[in-house]
């Protein structure tokens, strides 16, 4: 029948409980059971093989004191006592004193140790809540990875030199800076210089297309001027032809307040 | 603690928080528990629904294989005959083949069932209910029953004639199963294995056991019910008492099922009435309570004292530890004691031991001038014994002489 002896024949080493579980290195029982004071599964502190037990369970911050005895084996919702215990810590032992006072002086003791552990736990518990946790989150490997490659991709990209050596360039022409830098004028004049060749590069074809236009003549005629004029372009002079002498007007735009003077050679091959 | 619970409350379905009455308690649930006759009576009782898998009895075999034997280069196993094909020639049989039978084919033959002895089973369903009656063990099982009122628990008879579902489900809640209800719908999850692709893919813990004795459509109410599983009192199944071979199944009882327990099982005395032939399981102690036996008036004032465990300390040597030299030799400390004064000038004992040296000495010259004279003295005497023995070996010689003489002679 309802044996304490039995009932722990039936759950414990050999048996099978559902609230068991058992570790091998080291070589522990645990038990999951709510009630149970220590955790641990052996017959002292099985709350379902003692039908005399007694534990401590905090709820929402405050400490009961749950008893169960034999009386009310039989029936599983009334199966367990509880006392509110007093927030003062002697107060609460000297509660668990008198509400235990026939029981046997380990089931006391353990309480009073399992008082202690969870008031600890509360106190820990605040002190955490107070300090604001940071939340964890994981790196995914692989995210990082692909992110990091697109990273390095758009910056080589982006260019971003190229960028803002056009943006000053385009300040310092502009005349935004003034006169606050003193370049040292070999370098000024070299760049500017490149500049310009850039510009006018590009300004020859321009003006090649817009000579073809103007004249009207044979295309036959003009192939050669073409010709000439591109390889005199790929040659890298400063352009020289009859053709400098149309005049373009986005040249004068694009170079701006600064005057540089070109030596015109009329040389026609 | 033994607890001996005679009589059980009968709850009403409709209105748990009042009782309608109460009954005692079948001798079924004051079985011995024997969770080793469960298991292994499950075990046996399990196989019995089995259904037969086999290979196909010429798998592997239906060829007209033949050995190609030796001489040719290959290996003797037996070979697909013919041409023509990528079979041909091929190995064929034995498990090492493409295509041959298996090691030791499965067959039908194979005894799938297990025969129980009908009191084994019997005894194994008594033990089995006995253990849906005890809270711990039914809770140790995995059943949530913390909002159960009692156990056993015992319903009013109207709950048999229940029809509807819903019904069902809210008596079962009032009774206080809802937590055991709300375990089952959250287990509902995919099979692991094969099952699940062989019209078994969900599985989902067990509910309460609702023990009938009338169908008055609680079956129907109750089969939809995740979980819950109905039975009538006449035929108990220990598969359902105790799935897994694990007792303590969460059981409902109706009232007219509680009540026909004790007429189909009866009692130790009577023998079960609707089982012939058969009485309900005998403990084996009658008070299993060991330590309350051990401390018992009744034993404890027929033993005799307890023995005083002689506890060795350190084994101490009496040569070097004077104490336990006096301990086993009385006096010798006293002895020594004096032993060491005699040897200090002045002190009494040292003249004690003077005074008997000189009396000693002074006794044997004494003698010595009685008895050594003359002939008597040690040198006389010794070599007295020198000569006796000098004429010994002399005589001895000369005869070993005339002997040698003698023989050359």
């Amino acid at each position: 029948m309802h044996n304490d002896e039995t009932i722990w024949a039936c759950l414990g080493e050999n048996g099978f409980c559902s609230f068991k579980v058992r570790w091998k290195e080291p070589k522990q029982d645990f038990c999951r059971n709510p009630y149970n004071v220590n955790g641990l599964c052996n017959k002292m502190s099985c709350p379902l093989a003692n039908s005399q037990y007694a534990t401590i369970i905090e709820e929402e911050g405050i400490n009961y004191l749950y008893m169960k005895t034999v009386e009310r084996a039989h029936s599983p919702k009334n199966l367990w006592e509880r006392v509110k215990l007093s927030r003062n810590f002697l107060q609460a032992l000297e509660q668990i004193s008198k509400h235990l006072e026939f029981w046997p002086d380990r089931v006391i003791n353990r309480c009073k140790q399992r008082l202690t552990k969870m008031r600890q736990m509360l106190i820990r518990m605040r002190k955490l809540s107070l300090k604001g946790g940071t939340k964890l989150v994981p790196i995914k490997k692989k995210t990082e990875k692909r992110e990091a490659t697109r990273e390095l991709k758009a910056e080589s990209a982006a260019k971003v030199d190229l960028a803002i050596e056009r943006e000053l360039l385009e300040r310092l022409k502009q005349g935004t800076y003034g006169d606050i830098y003193n370049f040292p004028k070999k370098n000024f004049d070299s760049v500017m210089e490149k500049e310009d060749e850039e510009q006018e590069l590009q300004d020859e074809d321009e003006s090649d297309m817009e000579f073809v236009e103007d004249l009207g003549e044979d295309d036959e005629e003009w192939e050669d001027i073409d010709n000439k004029v591109e390889e005199v372009e790929v040659e890298g002079d400063l352009g020289m032809n009859d053709l400098e002498e149309v005049s373009l007007p986005a040249r004068k735009k694009r170079r701006g307040k600064v005057e540089v003077e070109y030596e015109h050679e009329i040389d026609t091959r | 603690m033994a607890t001996a619970r005679p009589v059980v409350s009968i709850y009403n379905f409709e209105n748990p928080s009042e009782k309608t009455g109460t009954m005692p308690m079948p001798v079924v649930l004051q079985s011995p528990l024997r969770p080793d006759l469960v298991r292994e009576v499950h075990r046996d009782m399990a196989k019995n629904k089995r259904q037969a898998y086999a290979v196909k009895p010429k798998a592997g075999y239906d060829t007209a294989a033949e050995s190609w034997c030796t001489g040719r280069a290959v290996a003797r196993i037996p070979r697909a005959p013919g041409g023509g094909t990528h079979r041909a020639g091929q190995a064929a049989f034995g498990n090492q083949a493409r295509g041959g039978g298996m090691f030791n084919p499965t067959t039908i033959w194979r005894r799938w069932h297990r025969r129980v002895n009908v009191t084994k089973k019997r005894h194994a369903v008594a033990c089995a209910l006995a253990a849906s009656a005890l809270p711990p063990l039914v809770m140790a099982r995995g059943h949530k029953i913390n909002q159960v009122a009692e156990l056993p628990l015992v319903v009013s008879d109207g709950i048999q004639s229940l029809t509807k579902t819903k019904q069902a489900k809210e008596a079962l809640k009032k009774l206080g199963c809802g937590e055991e209800l709300q375990k089952v719908i959250d287990s509902k999850s995919i099979r692991a294995g094969q099952g699940k692709a062989r019209n078994r893919r969900y599985v989902k813990r067990l509910g309460p056991l609702v023990i009938y004795n009338e169908d008055n459509g609680i079956t129907r109410a109750m089969r939809n019910i995740p979980g819950v599983e109905c039975a009538h009192v006449d035929r108990l199944n220990l598969l359902r008492l105790a799935p897994g071979g694990s007792f303590g199944r969460f059981v409902i009882f109706t009232e007219g099922a509680f009540k026909k327990l004790s007429d189909i099982y009866g009692t130790l005395k009577s023998g079960a009435p609707k089982k012939k032939g058969y009485t309900l399981p005998r403990a084996a102690m009658a008070n299993a309570d060991l330590a309350r036996i051990i401390n018992s008036t009744e034993v404890q004032s027929v033993l005799r004292p307890k023995m005083e465990r002689y506890t060795h300390g350190i084994k101490r040597n009496a040569l070097k530890s004077k104490e336990l030299m006096e301990e086993l030799n009385p006096g010798s400390t006293e002895r020594r004691a004096v032993h060491l004064k005699s040897s200090q000038k002045g002190t009494p004992e040292y003249d004690e031991v003077q005074k008997k040296k000189k009396a000693r000495i002074e006794e044997s010259k004494k003698y010595n001038k009685e008895h050594k004279k003359g002939d008597e003295t040690f040198y006389k005497t010794l070599m007295k014994a020198f000569e006796a023995k000098a004429a010994a070996d002399a005589a001895k010689k000369a005869a070993e002489k005339a002997d040698d003489e003698e023989d050359e002679e």
